[in-house]
């Protein structure tokens, strides 16, 4: 069982959803409103993406938890910005104990003893990766597929100082940018339990970072102006920094308050989720390569 | 699944009568193709009115539907959600036809 990380520590999961199966057992681990939602995709893969992510988030929160995926209590605390029900994911506490801040309802059915270190968590899916980050303090991550056509218009939806620096790269540059900037600002938004429906420009995640991370040069070899080393941004109460990513996807994880610093490989995962193989009820290990399973801790104290 | 989210066949002929209102069948394939174009799945240009779009059903994620909307505003001139996703006019394909087809110049 990997320990929580700790402090500003966040451990980030990766998995490629065309590699993982899903078995009886991993589906029943599922609460009834995980299957009702899976069963109403219209279209078997994203039914699949679906349960590949929850009956993954379920094991990954398990192991840090110690009880079985199906025991996971799994709530969501109200949005704190509408007190609607749409607000951040949680692990729910024993009854009795409510949830800091934020929510005023007690937690429905069993929950997590009280006294222990508490866990959070996020997860992200885009195309085929499945993203999930866990840490002690509230923790947003985000993965978004890179652009395959124009996708200037969505900066209408950033903050304006963004919506400026954006504008300012040459096409496709500019795309690749864009979807970098909604990872940013979407990894904050999941952070708060806000998340992204009441919009995504109340605040600018590029003019916050030091080297905002868009870094990468143009088909002609040339940079954006305010290019820099990848840094920590310190924006909407959260830290915030760019997350090396599979080919072809954007990420962003975010941390409440205090710095998320550099990301480094750990070198030997103690959890068999770090093996490709089969989600749920024990098939072997998949053959062929390909996938994108990894495991990582993002620590203040460097790569490791 | 309410009245607007599944009209019947013919209430996009019966409202392209009205002033200001367009027809809601042409309305609905294009919003088909602009879904199939922002997210590349082309099995989104067949999908049936009542069909939700946030949440289940299609998968459609927040990225694919704020780029839905912009391109909406852009082609037809209709700020559906120029802050707020949370809206009755975003339930379902057929919803949204609607709301634009009102909202539309014709």
């Amino acid at each position: 069982m990997p320990p929580v990380p700790a402090g500003d520590a966040v451990d980030v999961w990766w998995f490629d959803t065309r590699a993982e199966t899903v078995g009886p057992a991993g589906l029943a681990s599922l609460d009834r409103g995980e299957r009702d939602r899976a069963d109403g995709f219209l279209f078997p893969a994203d039914r699949h993406r679906y349960q590949v992510a929850h009956v993954t988030l379920r094991q990954v929160l398990a192991g840090y938890v110690g009880v079985a995926p199906r025991a996971v209590p799994l709530g969501r605390e109200p949005c704190p910005r509408c007190g609607g029900p749409s607000g951040k994911p949680v692990l729910l506490p024993a009854p009795g104990h409510s949830p800091p801040a934020r929510s005023g309802r007690p937690p429905a059915g069993p929950g997590l003893p009280a006294g222990r270190t508490p866990v959070s968590f996020s997860l992200a899916h885009s195309g085929d990766m499945v993203v999930i980050a866990v840490a002690s303090r509230p923790v947003g991550v985000d993965v978004e597929r890179e652009a395959r056509g124009c996708v200037c218009s969505l900066a209408a939806a950033f903050h304006p100082d963004d919506r400026v620096r954006v504008g300012s790269l040459a096409e496709p540059a500019r795309h690749q940018a864009v979807i970098t900037c909604w990872a940013l600002a979407e990894a904050v938004l999941k952070c708060t339990g806000e998340g992204v429906m009441h919009g995504t420009g109340g605040f600018p995640v590029l003019s916050g970072l030091d080297g905002p991370g868009l870094d990468e040069p143009g088909p002609d070899g040339s940079r954006p102006a305010w290019s820099g080393p990848e840094g920590t941004a310190y924006v909407h109460g959260c830290a915030l920094r760019r997350l090396p990513a599979p080919p072809g996807y954007r990420a962003a994880v975010a941390l409440v308050a205090g710095p998320v610093e550099s990301a480094g490989r750990h070198p030997a995962d103690p959890s068999p989720l770090s093996r490709p193989g089969t989600l749920g009820a024990g098939r072997g290990p998949r053959r062929g390569g390909g996938s994108w399973r990894a495991f990582s801790r993002l620590t203040h104290a460097g790569h490791q | 699944m309410s009245a607007a989210g599944n009209p019947p066949a013919g209430a996009a002929q019966g409202s392209a009568g009205r002033p200001g209102t367009a027809a809601i069948g042409p309305i609905t394939d294009d919003l088909r193709a602009i879904l199939a174009s922002v997210t590349g799945r082309d099995e989104l240009l067949h999908i049936p009115p009542g069909t939700a779009l946030f949440g289940t059903a299609v998968g459609l994620d927040s990225l694919s539907g704020t780029l839905l909307l912009r391109e909406i505003q852009w082609r037809f001139g209709v700020d559906v959600a120029a802050e707020d996703l949370n809206l009755d006019s975003l339930a379902s394909l057929g919803t949204l036809a609607a709301f634009v087809a009102e909202r539309v110049s014709p």
